[in-house]
């Protein structure tokens, strides 16, 4: 993947760039890290609040690259078979009927059971060969020839037996199937694991990868997501609305507006052909960026006060 | 630089963050990849390749900023007189050549190579200051600069007096500036050991000596305790139980390899989390105890799941809900000062304490519960109810009672302990943090 992409991460600048082109506006930061997981070639663990944009960034590396993206949701009870590989039991089954009337043929002149089982041994690795092997996401995402970006989703929610397997995945690409070899990587992928801290995450997986903490971000940069990601907005409209869903998040609610909020409420407000913000169109539209009965009704009670500042903000 | 980073991370480490070697070879590789030209890339790739929690993110950007301040000296000793003999110049030493020129960029940069010199980053308690701050100026030619203040005072000339006072001042100056050097240093490289120090003097101190400023630590020490008892006794459960065949889940699995049965499913075993119900004292005679008392059994509450926790003094109350609302600094006032709950503080009636448990919830104890009852057992000579003691002992899978008193004191006074003990499976003395995790430690093996 190296030889492949070295141009594209020349520089942190080009990564933010790029990335920035594939409509994902990031902090000096985010481009840092994604610049030294390509070049130390580690695995980055997101963390952060929920809708920041972690599965996004995955999205977008993908894009960037101009590689697939092969994602694994975890969940509590994912195991081996879902996550690496199968064997196709049904393959085999009809595989073994059809060639039933084969068998005669194969054991033509064997006299003796023990001399029919020598016969089978020779074929016996047909069965259990790469024909035959059902390739799950971690395996699916090594066999890609260009590299690819493996997305592990909220790494949190799965076991802890389901981490230690990552393990040694996450270090040397490779993994082992009993019954044929170790598979290596041919290109090794790009993996971002992602979570969201409902559980603290075992030492030895930590340090196979970089950190990545993406916090809520300040008002510039959200405007200039929103830009990017609603272009029809008008200017005005843009900024008060930033300067709202900042206010909000100073409240005490019990799920803070993440980006992927404001970017649905810029696109309802367009929708409503709304160019400026007044009270009552919030308190209409506030379901879509507050989640919760009780968020709804505090931020109603401070509703007013709240628009008057962001008008006021935007003012200046 | 290679040196730098190493003093870097091990400042990190002594501030609480954990970081292994494979990660240290990756900070070196990542300083080659990246360089530090830009301070922010530099951090920022620090970042992401040592600190890797939110928690050691926030220490690594303290020690960050401590690290890696320049301490340039600031504007000082006034003008360096104009009229510097050079033939002056040319006898003294170094030193005492910066400091008469201003070169201020030298000092710094002369601080910090003696300070590698005589390997401050040793450093641990704050009794070696003094003699840091000695070794560190004698590094840098301390006796030198000395002997030529005295030699420019003996020449008595007027340039050689108005030099070896600009001298002086500016020995005064060096010395403070290496003493905040010293200081920062400190800061940066003692507090792991410090706090090891400190907790584990905590950890045997009597809880009844345990001051009120050192709660937190306490509160973190209970927790780290509690979270290490049950991750290790929840794991060997799960290992432990397994071995019989499901029958039912077998063959289900199995169906698609025409009935044959290779791919066998076990049953696993259910085991049950500590069912415990708490009695807890918080009478005025273990009033310094119950208070960490209570905070244990806050963070007992908060792992267990199934814990009911009751408190007592001259009647019984649960405060089970109380735990479960409140974070644990007001949780603890609550309980403590006894508002709005319907407790009464007046004297200690463990009899009182008994009659209320089996009046109202007695059917709480079956027979997979450990009762647990922290008290001094001294019930100020009156009716002792061991009768409902007993029926608890019968009715209970264990019933385990720490005593705040050494055992030597039992049964002394209006102490009821001696009666009491032989309805209790366990009774210990629990005064140290020490104790308490040795009591909890059998209560969670024998549970299983």
């Amino acid at each position: 993947m190296n030889l492949l992409h070295d141009k594209k991460f020349a520089s942190i600048e080009n990564v933010q760039q790029g990335l920035k082109n594939a409509e994902y506006i990031c902090s000096k930061k985010i481009a840092t890290t994604v610049y030294l997981a390509y070049h130390l070639e580690k695995p980055i663990l997101v963390e952060g609040p929920a809708g920041v944009g972690k599965t996004e960034l995955a999205k977008t590396a993908a894009a960037f690259l101009g590689v697939s993206l092969i994602r694994m949701q975890c969940y509590e009870g994912l195991d081996e078979s879902k996550a690496l590989y199968e064997w196709k039991y049904g393959k085999q089954l009809l595989y073994t009927q059809m060639l039933k009337d084969k068998l005669n043929d194969v054991l033509k002149g064997a006299k003796g059971l023990s001399a029919s089982i020598d016969k089978l041994h020779q074929y016996n690795d047909i069965f259990f060969s790469r024909s035959f092997l059902e390739p799950r996401p971690l395996l699916k995402a090594l066999q890609q020839k260009d590299g690819a970006v493996l997305l592990i989703d909220e790494i949190d929610k799965s076991d802890n037996e389901f981490e230690a397997f990552l393990l040694e995945i996450l270090s040397d690409f490779q993994v082992s199937v009993p019954e044929i070899d170790t598979i290596r990587a041919e290109t090794k992928p790009f993996v971002f694991l992602t979570s969201n801290n409902t559980r603290e995450l075992s030492e030895a997986l930590k340090r196979r990868c970089l950190h990545l903490f993406i916090p809520l971000p300040d008002p510039e940069l959200e405007r200039e997501i929103i830009r990017i990601r609603v272009p029809g907005i008008s200017e005005k409209l843009r900024i008060q609305l930033v300067s709202f869903i900042q206010h909000l998040r100073e409240l005490d609610l019990k799920k803070i507006p993440s980006i992927s909020e404001t970017i649905d409420w810029a696109r309802v407000l367009l929708l409503l052909h709304a160019d400026k913000l007044s009270a009552d169109l919030i308190s209409e539209t506030l379901h879509i960026i507050l989640k919760f009965e009780g968020d709804i009704k505090i931020a109603e009670e401070h509703l007013y006060e709240m628009t008057r500042k962001a008008i006021k903000e935007a003012a200046i | 630089m290679e040196q730098i980073l190493k003093d870097f991370i091990s400042a990190l480490r002594s501030s609480g963050a954990r970081i292994s070697i494979p990660e240290t070879i990756d900070a070196m590789n990542t300083v080659k990849l990246t360089g530090y030209h830009d301070r922010e890339v530099f951090k920022d790739s620090l970042s992401a390749v040592l600190a890797k929690s939110f928690h050691e993110k926030e220490i690594f950007e303290e020690c960050f900023y401590k690290f890696f301040s320049f301490d340039t000296f600031p504007e000082n000793t006034g003008d360096c007189p104009e009229s510097l003999a050079p033939e002056i110049m040319e006898e003294i030493s170094p030193l005492s050549q910066m400091i008469l020129s201003g070169n201020l960029g030298g000092l710094a940069a002369s601080i910090r190579e003696a300070a590698q010199e005589v390997h401050i980053t040793g450093i641990r308690f704050f009794t070696q200051k003094g003699l840091y701050i000695h070794r560190i100026l004698r590094h840098m030619g301390m006796d030198k600069l000395k002997l030529d203040v005295k030699h420019l005072f003996q020449q008595d000339t007027f340039y050689s007096k108005q030099m070896a006072e600009e001298l002086e001042k500016g020995k005064d100056y060096l010395f403070e500036n290496v003493k905040d050097f010293v200081e920062q240093q400190f800061a940066l490289f003692s507090p792991s050991v410090t706090e090891n120090l400190l907790e584990d003097y905590l950890k045997s101190i009597k809880l009844s000596n345990l001051e009120q400023r050192d709660f937190h630590r306490m509160h973190s020490i209970i927790q780290k305790m509690v979270k290490r008892l049950n991750d290790l006794h929840s794991r060997r459960r799960k290992t432990s139980k397994r071995g019989q065949l499901d029958f039912r889940k077998t063959l289900r699995n199995n169906i698609s390899y025409q009935g044959l049965l290779f791919d066998i499913q076990w049953k696993k075993k259910k085991v049950d989390r500590p069912d415990i119900v708490a009695i807890c004292d918080v009478s005025r005679s273990v009033e310094t105890v119950a208070r960490f008392l209570l905070l244990f059994l806050y963070s007992l509450n908060k792992s267990l799941a199934r814990i009911r926790t009751f408190i007592f003094c001259s009647n019984l109350i649960e405060v089970t809900h109380i735990f479960d609302e409140y974070p644990v600094e007001e949780a603890l006032v609550k309980l403590q000062s006894g508002i709005g709950l319907g407790i009464l503080l007046g004297r200690t009636d463990y009899g009182q304490a008994f009659r209320d448990f089996e009046e109202s919830r007695f059917h709480l104890i079956t027979k997979k519960t450990t009762i647990l009852i922290l008290g001094d057992a001294r019930n100020n000579y009156g009716d002792s109810q061991t009768g409902i003691l007993k029926s608890m002992h019968e009715r209970g899978k264990r019933l385990i009672w720490l005593n705040s008193e050494p055992r030597s004191f039992w049964g002394i006074g209006d102490s009821e302990m001696k009666k009491y003990l032989p309805y209790c499976h366990l009774a210990r003395e629990c005064n140290t943090v020490h104790h308490l995790e040795r009591v909890v430690d059998s209560l969670l093996s024998l549970e299983s």
